[in-house]
């Protein structure tokens, strides 16, 4: 009995590490350069006005927008290029450097 | 000017030659167009523009989940809907008309956009992306 719990336990932690790989926002800071800065800046207060400013908002929003950008879910064709070879760790990592910046976006009332 | 040679300098022939050219065809549709270019410059013109104060009066059903610091959708995902505060005013205006035309697809947000005007939208996106208060939540 003991043993099928320490095995259960086991499996759960696994499952967990690898379902919440823990963001990292540095990881994210080379392709934030090469690519997203052209049109939202690298601290996220975009400066052309069709483009989102991206600095302070929530992570899982922004990681939302990706992914539904790569399932086609939402559309643009410039986003669509972009997030095609994303993976979900990369994902996470690019959401959490944007909110991570100063907020340039705020709850208003 | 070299490579230009002014009017006077051509022989009286040349002179008329495109005019006298034009055939009926082409006389209208020059006509056409000169009358219909500054209907379609009406017709951009007249998209509205945003009134902020106009648009403070209309965040009724935006306040709900978009006035709350950290607010969390319930369907069909769970994430924190985005703070609007300072967004870009055009960005605004192209979200909210991409969920009315069914482009951007969230279930309220399509619910909510569809019953916007225009101008609604215009004076929403003004008022978000307008002045916010030092109080604001971050």
């Amino acid at each position: 009995m003991k043993a099928i719990v320490k095995l259960l336990l086991a499996v759960c932690a696994l499952c967990s590490a690898a379902m919440c790989a823990a963001a990292d926002p540095k990881a994210a800071l080379p392709r934030v350069e090469q690519v997203c800065q052209a049109c939202h800046g690298m601290d996220g207060n975009s400066q052309i006005a069709d483009n989102p400013k991206l600095g302070g908002q929530y992570p899982d929003y922004l990681a939302k927008a990706l992914r539904d950008y790569q399932s086609g879910l939402r559309k643009n064709p410039i986003m669509a290029g972009f997030v095609d070879k994303l993976s979900n760790q990369d994902i996470e990592n690019l959401a959490a450097y944007y909110a991570s910046q100063p907020a340039v976006v705020v709850t208003k009332h | 000017m070299p490579g230009f040679a002014p009017v006077a300098d051509l022989p009286p022939r040349k002179r008329y030659e495109s005019s006298s050219n034009m055939t009926p065809a082409t006389f209208f549709s020059v006509a056409a167009a000169a009358f219909l270019f500054p209907a379609l410059a009406c017709a951009q013109a007249s998209a509205p523009v945003g009134d902020a104060a106009a648009g403070s009066q209309k965040t009724a059903m935006c306040v709900g989940c978009h006035g709350i610091p950290g607010w969390r959708t319930a369907f069909p995902e769970v994430y924190k809907v985005p703070k609007l505060g300072g967004q870009h005013e055009s960005y605004i205006v192209k979200a909210l008309q991409e969920y009315r035309s069914g482009a951007r697809s969230h279930p309220s947000m399509r619910a909510i956009a569809t019953s916007l005007s225009d101008k609604d939208i215009a004076d929403l996106a003004a008022y978000y992306a307008g002045p916010v208060s030092k109080t604001a939540s971050k």
